[in-house]
């Protein structure tokens, strides 16, 4: 299940989807600068990773059961 | 070796979501340290993670509705007696008008753009237009913002596991780093908790145990603490649920309600009216109950329908509500592929939970100044029971912020804390890494959320709450088994471990309140009527692993 999707093209590796996830489930990597997401079972699917990125690069997708 | 930091402060706040960043702003005034104590980032911690569309406020503009004697009279009615109607006059009433002036001034849009007056709604049979519906997205980063700018010192990514008490009062609390593992202490003349609302408990009726109506994060921690610190807690055997759309625990009865939105069974049939004259604008409980029996009674599915909503309405609703409150709302509906103003949406009631909804009845004891019976120790928001939703909230804890100050003003020294409780204490967080056992934290909440919809959920029997109680204790001791291999699977262990304790809570006094009271939040099968002798809160202690119960009267 991954109902948060990256585009690490236009991520700019920021971390402000890192800060300001509640749940500790957004990782920055620390060799590729890039997010993890590292618990995605765990998603509230709350949004507040993808409300303030600056790239827009992050899309949430319902797994199949939450529709 | 984890490092071991500790911290010495005024003010200590655990908990900074919303209620927990306004009590730090407070406490701060005064030119006092605060500490303000998160497991996430803080800046959107919380259940404001996202955003909020409805601030409720009795602002006294003029009509009769809108003033604090019918505002109170109808929250009495509401929570039946069982909250001390003094609490949200001191602490929400006292506050409230000047705090929707505070977050106009920090630009926080509480009227749309270009208009004079606000937007106020009302629903679940509020007297007045009590809703303002604002554009909260950038509420929860604002206040944040403030704490930070005032001086309080943010420390996140930390989760507080107890209180530290001396001679009865308490001195402090601990807790770890969720990523680097270090052990915190900290010292403080007075500790506010406000770590919200406890959930993830019961079966999800989605299966994913994370998709909960308020932030799945928050699991009583506050609630926990002040049982083991020998504090008290009240009412745990209501649970309440609420009604979402399918699959989605998301916010949003209230605005569907509030803009005149209908309830509908497979029929077509507008079935709140056969349990409540009022229909959709009828109290909260008659939503979810009515939901209940139809879909026990053959009668589901059940649906929102907006279709007949006005374009205004429609568009305010989807495009100011829906989405601000839940900012993922019109991801799901467009990848489910509803079109909510045109097309019917299916509804479900939602996991069972102690959330701060506005007649919420459960959580930690406190008087009107947010003082738990132990001294040094104050509560506000969510945890604790006085006043709900969200703008109830930040002023709970605003008021916590004020009283916990004038309390550390008037404290000359910090009292050290016992050192063999912080041993003790950090010997219990670190077990987890040293276990060998087979089980995660996954499984054995998986099996806490099976015994509690099994044995202490809707429609409750003596046997079933008994055998329901005898499981979690069985439960207590697999809990030792658990094994963690870092930082976020101790934060798990812990939340467990709190909901553990206020999941026996609920079996408690569910088991001792012989009769049936809010709807769905507390049924009891073999009395299924509400009692008059039953107009009293039941109140919670623990120690040496037992609980004791005693009873308030209702307040007059």
């Amino acid at each position: 299940m991954l109902p948060i999707k990256i585009d690490y093209k236009r991520c700019n590796g920021c971390g402000i989807c890192e800060r300001n996830c509640p749940g500790d489930l957004i990782f920055m990597d620390q060799a590729t600068k890039m997010p993890v997401v590292k618990y995605p079972e765990e998603c509230w699917l709350c949004g507040a990773c993808r409300i303030d990125c600056p790239k827009e690069c992050i899309q949430i997708v319902f797994p199949l059961i939450s529709l | 070796m984890n490092k071991e930091c500790w911290v010495m402060t005024d003010v200590l706040v655990v908990g900074g979501g919303s209620a927990g960043t306004m009590a730090a702003l407070e406490a701060r005034k005064d030119g006092l340290e605060v500490a303000l104590v998160d497991k996430g980032g803080i800046y959107r911690s919380g259940c404001g993670a996202a955003g909020n569309d409805h601030f409720l406020a009795v602002l006294e503009s003029g009509p009769d509705w809108d003033t604090p004697e019918v505002f109170l009279k109808w929250y009495k009615r509401l929570t039946q007696g069982l909250v001390d109607i003094k609490i949200a006059e001191k602490v929400y009433i006292q506050r409230i008008k000047r705090l929707v002036e505070e977050l106009e001034e920090m630009g926080i849009p509480m009227k749309d753009p270009g208009k004079e007056d606000y937007i106020r709604t009302r629903s679940f049979a509020q007297p007045g237009d009590y809703f303002i519906n604002f554009d909260g997205r950038a509420l929860k980063p604002m206040i944040s913002k403030k704490a930070e700018q005032a001086g309080v010192k943010f420390f996140s990514q930390i989760a507080m596991v107890d209180l530290l008490v001396t001679e009865g009062k308490v001195v402090g609390a601990v807790g770890f780093h969720i990523r680097t593992g270090d052990f915190y202490v900290f010292q403080a003349k007075a500790v506010i908790i406000a770590t919200g609302n406890a959930t993830r408990m019961y079966e999800n009726p989605s299966g994913l145990p994370f998709n909960t109506w308020h932030s799945p994060y928050n699991t009583g921690t506050a609630q926990a603490m002040t049982l083991r610190a020998g504090g008290e807690v009240k009412n745990l055997e209501f649970v309440n649920y609420t009604i979402t759309p399918k699959n989605f625990s998301a916010s949003a009865l209230n605005a569907v309600v509030g803009m005149g939105g209908h309830l509908v069974n497979a029929k077509g049939e507008r079935y709140v009216f056969k349990y409540h004259e009022n229909g959709e604008q009828g109290p909260r409980w008659a939503m979810p109950w009515g939901t209940y029996v139809e879909e026990q009674e053959g009668r589901g599915p059940c649906y929102f329908d907006l279709r007949h909503l006005s374009e205004s309405a429609k568009k305010h609703l989807i495009e100011h509500l829906l989405p601000v409150d839940k900012n993922t709302f019109m991801d799901y509906c467009e990848q489910k592929g509803i079109d909510p103003g045109a097309d019917l949406m299916e509804i479900q009631i939602s996991e069972g939970q102690h959330p701060a909804f506005l007649g919420s009845v459960s959580g930690i004891f406190v008087d009107e100044m947010c003082r738990t019976t132990v001294p040094g120790l104050y509560a506000g928001g969510a945890c604790a029971v006085g006043i709900g939703s969200l703008a109830g909230s930040m002023c709970f804890g605003q008021s916590a912020g004020a009283e916990a100050a004038k309390y550390a003003l008037q404290k000359p020294e910090i009292l050290d804390p016992l050192p063999e409780q912080i041993v003790e204490i950090k010997q219990e967080i670190y077990a987890p890494y040293q276990r060998i056992g087979d089980y995660t934290y996954n499984d054995v909440e998986n099996k806490l959320r099976q015994i509690m919809s099994d044995y202490l959920s809707i429609s409750r029997s003596e046997e079933g709450l008994k055998a329901g109680l005898q499981e979690l204790n069985k439960l207590q001791e697999i809990f030792e088994q658990i094994r963690a291999d870092n930082g976020h699977d101790l934060m798990r262990i812990n939340e467990l471990s709190d909901l553990l304790l206020i999941s026996k809570g609920i079996a408690v006094g569910a088991l001792a309140r012989t009769e049936t009271r809010f709807g769905l939040s507390h049924y009891r099968r073999d009395f299924p009527e509400t009692q008059d002798d039953w107009n009293k809160s039941t109140h919670l202690t623990y120690r040496d692993g037992e609980f004791r119960i005693s009873y308030v009267p209702a307040y007059s």
